[in-house]
């Protein structure tokens, strides 16, 4: 938590993007519960992918790199295609892909894979959380159906904040 | 101050006092625990909202979500109690104050753990998720229903107070009464008997409590001062009739002691009037007797100088004898002539030197005493005294012709002196060396014409000289007595004064 408020702070002062956006993923991992199969023991880490272009740079692993959630480490794995996506947890998919969100998510779709996105149409292709700007700030949706689906357990006071849609069917 | 209240009315005092100050403590008591539960209730029901609301705003924390947090404190709407909210970032940051015009009130930054100045109700609650601190929670309570109970308890306690009051006060009015009555009784009584000294009232006893045992060393007490009371009255009825008894005895002697001297007087002035008449038929008798004696006595000598040589011897004898006896009756005469004088005529009282008068005294006596060789001695001068000369010489003339007339011894002294007594009247005395008297005799020698000899003896005489002494001695109101030794001389005694000599 070194970094993390001062970029949260920051976004009170038009900080950067994608450093906010780093600190949503982090805590967006906070207030989500992962089915036990999700890892190998209880001590396993829990692994941040981000799919296509990687639009933060260092500022992930610099939120991500010396925190831990209960006694997991936090990793980030960054890749053109993942071609193994159940190893991710929290999986970012970046705009670069929005053309093909569908493949993206297809092999993590009910997973229990937190499934995160920044670009119009993510929710509509089966993503789970949405991140919005208003302003200059940071929001999110939540695919409510989805999240009913998915075996994660995502927090009440997460869906408070959240904007929840039911989003219709993909490809517009 | 209170002193000087009845008792009735300081014990009802004391009882609500008592009462009174036990039941303010009991609900000062009460309402401070009550006050001390309420406070930490309403403490601990601000902690669990504190709680509650950390809980609901850990995402809104985390994410900095300032709507969502003020959302969260929103729910404290229902919550009147609290004042005012505010939610802390993690860095102390503030995210979200209720309500929104409290913005300048709440503390700019958390203060958890400083504790907040009694009786404020502050709690500072961190916001936690799963082990990690992500923010503050501040609440602040109202104290003013904390108040308000006191308040409420606090007039609830002064109306208790009241009607506890009033209770007391009955109560202790109708109960004082087993304990003010008897003493209120007593203290009547004992007025009653000071006032009235009627020491057989009796004090009623209502009990056999300290009251009760009150009442009876009263009722003892009164009972001793009944009783000495009595004895008093008693012993001075008693002193009363035995003044009146010695008074009226008192009077009875009195009474009888004036009728005594009543007749002492009257038998004086008796004795005075037959002794003057004694003394006026004595002058007169004696004085008409003589005359007729000097007749005969003058007749018989001429019967003797013109008949005696018709007469035989023995007729001559007879006619002497006659003379004889008529000198012998004009000699009696005479003495009693001078005895009625001596009682009769008024002394003439003067200063008498007493040396002057014995020197004339022994003068006159000379030729005899000479013959008779007699010693006169007087050892020491004799005073001047207040008497009648005349009478005074006549009275050392007729002792020292005693003394020297009833004297066989060869060798005869005669001595005359005077005794001082200091306070007393001096005593003369005149003292021989003679025949003595008989104690038998002492009286009898100062009657008149008593003698105690035969007629020619100790050269004869009328018997009436002491007898004489005596009357002079007793007109100066003075003494005569006479101390004898038959055989070896007598003393006569006399004063010339009034007064008991030495």
């Amino acid at each position: 938590m070194l970094l993390t408020p001062g970029v949260l702070a920051a976004q009170r002062r038009a900080a950067g993007e994608y450093e906010v956006k780093a600190a949503y993923l982090y805590n967006f991992a906070k207030f989500v519960e992962w089915p036990a199969a999700a890892f190998e023991s209880e001590r396993s880490p829990l692994v941040f992918c981000v799919v296509g272009q990687d639009p933060f740079g260092d500022s992930l692993q610099a939120v991500l790199g010396n925190e831990k959630i209960g006694q997991r480490e936090l990793m980030v794995l960054k890749a053109r295609s993942i071609d193994d996506p159940e190893v991710c947890h929290v999986l970012f998919a970046s705009r670069s892909e929005r053309a093909r969100f569908d493949q993206v998510l297809a092999p993590v779709r009910d997973a229990g894979v937190l499934t995160v996105g920044d670009a119009d149409g993510f929710l509509e292709a089966g993503g789970l959380v949405e991140l919005t700007l208003d302003g200059e700030r940071v929001r999110f949706e939540i695919n409510g159906p989805a999240a009913e689906r998915s075996p994660l357990k995502i927090s009440s006071r997460l869906l408070r904040l959240a904007r929840i849609v039911a989003p219709g069917p993909p490809g517009r | 101050m209170l002193r000087n209240v009845p008792v009735r009315q300081k014990l009802v005092l004391i009882v609500m006092l008592a009462s009174g100050s036990a039941l303010l403590l009991a609900s000062a008591g009460l309402i401070a625990f009550d006050f001390v539960r309420f406070r930490t209730e309403m403490a601990e029901d601000l902690a669990s909202t504190g709680r509650m609301i950390a809980a609901n705003s850990t995402a809104a924390a985390s994410f900095r979500d300032e709507d969502a947090a003020y959302d969260t404190l929103e729910s404290l709407r229902a919550r009147p109690t609290i004042v005012e909210a505010a939610i802390y970032d993690d860095e102390g940051g503030l995210l979200a104050v209720y309500p929104r015009s409290a913005g300048a009130s709440v503390p700019a930054r958390p203060a958890a753990g400083v504790p907040p100045p009694e009786p404020a109700l502050v709690v500072f609650e961190p916001i936690r998720h799963q082990g990690e601190s992500l923010g503050t929670v501040y609440l602040r309570g109202d104290p003013a229903p904390l108040y308000e109970r006191l308040r409420l308890q606090a007039v609830t306690v002064m109306l208790v107070l009241v009607v506890a009051a009033l209770a007391a006060l009955l109560v202790s009015s109708g109960l004082q009464r087993v304990i003010s009555s008897p003493i209120q009784d007593l203290a009547e009584l004992a007025r009653a008997v000071s006032e009235r000294r009627d020491y057989s009232l009796r004090a009623t006893k209502h009990g056999a409590d300290e009251l009760g045992q009150l009442v009876d060393a009263f009722n003892g007490m009164l009972a001793q001062i009944q009783e000495r009371d009595t004895a008093l009255l008693e012993a001075k009825a008693d002193l009363e009739r035995r003044v009146g008894e010695r008074t009226r005895e008192l009077q009875a002697e009195l009474a009888e002691r004036r009728r005594a001297e009543a007749l002492l007087e009257r038998s004086n002035a008796e004795l005075a009037q037959s002794n003057k008449e004694l003394d006026d038929f004595a002058y007169v008798a004696s004085h008409d007797l003589k005359e007729p004696l000097r007749g005969l006595h003058n007749y018989s000598l001429f019967l003797l100088e013109d008949y005696g040589e018709k007469l035989d011897a023995d007729g001559r004898a007879k006619l002497e004898t006659l003379v004889r006896l008529c000198r012998r009756m004009e000699s009696l005469i005479d003495s009693l002539l001078h005895y009625s004088r001596v009682g009769r005529v008024d002394l003439a009282i003067g200063k008498v030197d007493l040396n002057d008068t014995l020197a004339g005294v022994l003068d006159s006596l000379g030729i005899n005493l000479e013959a008779e060789r007699v010693e006169v001695r007087i050892p020491r001068p004799l005073p001047t005294v207040r008497a009648d000369r005349a009478r005074v010489g006549e009275i050392f003339r007729n002792l020292i012709s005693n003394a020297v007339k009833y004297n066989d011894k060869p060798e005869k002294w005669v001595e005359i002196g005077c005794e001082n007594g200091a306070g007393r009247p001096p005593v003369f005395w005149v003292r021989d060396n003679g025949i003595g008297i008989p104690e038998k005799h002492h009286d009898a020698v100062f009657r008149i014409f008593k003698r105690l000899h035969a007629r020619d003896k100790f050269g004869g005489g009328t018997g009436a000289g002491l007898t004489i002494v005596k009357k002079i001695v007793e007109r100066h109101d003075g003494q005569v007595w006479v101390e004898s030794t038959p055989g070896a001389g007598t003393t006569v005694y006399f004063t010339l004064e009034k007064g008991k000599p030495t």
